[in-house]
């Protein structure tokens, strides 16, 4: 877990500083670096930074809803059991 | 239009989806019989874990003919190692590692770029993102919506998209996919990191001149 100490003054830190830590905030800020205290003022005077983060929020927030689970066809098991059938389990099965 | 970052058009939440599955009723009883050769609870163990499994392939290989044959070999796989389970972390956890190995072990077998893992996750510089973090130029015009994005993260590097996936989409943490995918907590962090800078760089970019209405047609190449 990478501590308050390991970063640099939240406050007077250069962008090229947050970029480079960015991947640790989002890594340590449950993925909401636009509502973690420490760098309320930091992206205050920094919009390109808040913008760019905001960005990558929307990003990791929709990605959560890509991809419906779906079905496989109805080979995949045919396959399967055909395939179980020809092979008997092996010495890794009890 | 001054629109100052991504906007999306649609959130659609999947209950479940993300976060993996809980313990599931019976599933205990099914992998203990399934240990023991029934088919009947293997055929249960199909049943509650094929969906997850085969969109993992989906996700994971972009490619419907590639992620069924996946889906085959990883279940015909799990009949023969399910004596090692131990439960010593959840099944969906265990069935979820083996998978993702499975589907690294076919994509070295293709001669993709794979030789090691660290190579694996660290794409070529031509498919890095643009690093224009200090610029202002970040309005876009216009939405991006559910259906470019999932073209856009299937456009992404198989590394990026392997991290991406794992990470945003299946809800691992970071020690979790460093443990599959063999490679440094600091490593899983920055490749999320560019592969999400990466999805930014894409959706900003203009809608090519033939678009296609899916973003799973693509061969992860």
């Amino acid at each position: 877990m990478t501590t308050n100490s390991d970063f640099p003054d939240f406050d007077t830190m250069s962008p090229a500083d947050f970029e480079h830590y960015l991947p640790e905030f989002f890594a340590n800020g449950d993925g909401h670096v636009s509502t973690d205290p420490r760098l309320q003022t930091f992206l205050k005077n920094n919009p390109d930074c808040a913008a760019l983060v905001r960005d990558l929020e929307t990003i990791a927030e929709h990605a959560k809803s890509l991809f419906d689970p779906v079905e496989p066809s109805d080979t995949v098991w045919s396959n399967i059991q055909s395939k179980l059938k020809q092979q008997p389990a092996d010495d890794d099965r009890r | 239009m001054d629109v100052q970052g991504l906007q999306m058009t649609e959130i659609k939440t999947v209950p479940g989806l993300f976060k993996r599955n809980p313990p599931i009723a019976g599933e205990a009883e099914a992998i203990e019989a399934a240990k023991n050769g029934d088919a009947e609870a293997f055929s249960k163990l199909y049943a509650l874990h094929k969906r997850r499994v085969y969109t993992l392939c989906l996700r994971m290989l972009g490619n419907v003919s590639e992620a069924e044959d996946m889906t085959q070999d990883a279940f015909l796989h799990l009949f023969r190692k399910i004596g090692s389970f131990r439960g010593e972390s959840a099944f969906s956890t265990w069935l979820h590692r083996l998978t993702v190995n499975l589907v690294l072990m076919h994509l070295r077998k293709k001669g993709l770029n794979l030789v090691s893992l660290e190579e694996t996750i660290n794409p070529s510089e031509e498919d890095a993102p643009k690093r224009d973090f200090g610029s202002r130029d970040l309005n876009l015009t216009g939405s991006v919506d559910r259906v470019a994005l999932e073209r856009a993260v299937a456009s992404l590097p198989p590394g990026y998209r392997m991290v991406f996936v794992l990470h945003d989409v299946e809800g691992f943490e970071h020690n979790e996919i460093a443990t599959m995918l063999e490679c440094s907590t600091g490593n899983s962090k920055s490749q999320l990191h560019k592969a999400r800078l990466k999805l930014r760089d894409l959706l900003r970019q203009p809608e090519p001149p033939t678009t296609q209405t899916t973003g799973l047609k693509e061969t992860a190449v």
